[in-house]
């Protein structure tokens, strides 16, 4: 059973992560991760072009739900839910 | 001697310490795709498919903590399978000893500080982390989330650069590329650094062993001004109000020295781990 907070990642709206990294450093126990997806000639591409960096959490089991990362996104593209079972 | 100091140490280099066994900075020793073999396409070269394999267990986090907890455990209990590359603390000393062995030394920039904190290091006075051995001269061929450019340095040079992180109060990590190849002398910083998040979050051993050191303080010096305190990445250091000192838990010391070379009074110092009985076999 998954019982850590899922951390929902709009990417629509977050769309050039690398270059705002905003959650990515605000986050105390850095649960975020940011990566090249486009990468033309073994180059990555410009950071402020959509699309080229994705933003993820793989490490939400370490997550508090304290939001700050929710309270610094510019664009409101995080959401997190904390599973029934776990709910206070 | 920790298990990879019995694999890959000689005890005729630096009393048996395996990362001042020049074999193991030695030109042989680095991988080299052989000019017949095909370039592996994106994604499915040695280290991106072991990096998947690793992701698949820490995945289980979320699906089978059990299962997870027992992968945890199997690793461990096979060092050296592959899965983890080598990684050992070593303290501003020995860094330094690794610096002058090693050729060619150069500064680049730090993966995990890129890819967990968005952190761009661009330039020799960004760099964190050290490049060791002839892998640095074809920086230009890494993959390209490592290829930030390099700064080399001469021994004096990589001497003054180590302690200037070292004075910052980062971590000194020793890691292997394929192997005991060793590779590299990470300056980390916990959450962001991959290797000891890896250790103290979810119990692998293998990509962050313990020093062949641990910080013993003196008490008749130690005057609890506290500044070691914070200087401690691993929760073994805390100012202890009873006696009015600073008491470091030898179990849960890495030995990376950082409190030694933080300590104003030089009331801190480094004695190796195997002349205590009880530390003998904690890595």
């Amino acid at each position: 059973m998954d019982i850590y907070p899922r951390i929902e990642i709009d990417h629509s709206k977050c769309t050039a992560p690398f270059d705002c990294k905003k959650c990515l450093q605000a986050c105390p126990t850095a649960v975020f991760h940011v990566e090249a997806v486009k990468v033309e000639k073994y180059r990555e591409t410009d950071k402020k072009e959509p699309g080229t960096y994705v933003l993820s959490s793989p490490y939400r089991d370490k997550c508090t739900v304290c939001n700050k990362c929710i309270e610094v996104c510019p664009v409101d593209a995080i959401t997190i839910t904390v599973p029934e079972e776990v709910k206070p | 001697m920790c298990w990879v100091c019995d694999a890959y140490g000689d005890p005729k280099y630096g009393t048996g310490l395996w990362y001042l066994n020049p074999r193991n900075h030695s030109r042989q020793m680095y991988k080299l795709r052989k000019p017949s073999d095909k370039a592996k396409a994106f994604g499915e070269d040695p280290e991106s498919q072991g990096s998947r394999r690793l992701q698949e267990i820490m995945e289980m986090r979320f699906g089978d903590p059990r299962r997870f907890a027992q992968m945890v455990e199997e690793t461990n209990a096979n060092p050296g399978g592959g899965l983890l590359q080598i990684g050992q603390v070593l303290p501003l000393k020995d860094a330094i000893l690794v610096a002058e062995l090693a050729y060619p030394v150069a500064a680049m920039m730090c993966i995990c500080r890129k890819d967990m904190r968005a952190i761009e290091e661009t330039n020799e006075h960004e760099y964190s982390c050290t490049g060791l051995g002839v892998g640095m001269l074809k920086w230009e061929r890494w993959p390209e989330r490592y290829r930030g450019g390099v700064n080399f340095m001469s021994p004096d040079e990589a001497k003054e650069w180590l302690t200037k992180w070292d004075k910052k109060g980062l971590v000194h990590l020793i890691m292997t590329f394929g192997g005991s190849y060793a590779g590299g002398i990470c300056n980390c910083d916990y959450p962001d650094c991959i290797s000891i998040r890896r250790r103290l979050d979810y119990g692998f051993t293998e990509q962050c062993l313990k020093s062949h050191y641990v910080a013993v303080v003196d008490y008749d010096v130690c005057n609890g001004c506290g500044i070691c305190v914070q200087r401690c990445q691993f929760g073994a250091l805390k100012f202890e109000v009873t006696t009015n000192k600073a008491n470091i838990d030898p179990f849960r010391c890495f030995g990376c020295g950082l409190c030694e070379t933080g300590c104003p009074r030089g009331a801190i110092s480094l004695v190796d781990r195997v002349s205590l009985p009880a530390l003998r076999e904690v890595w």
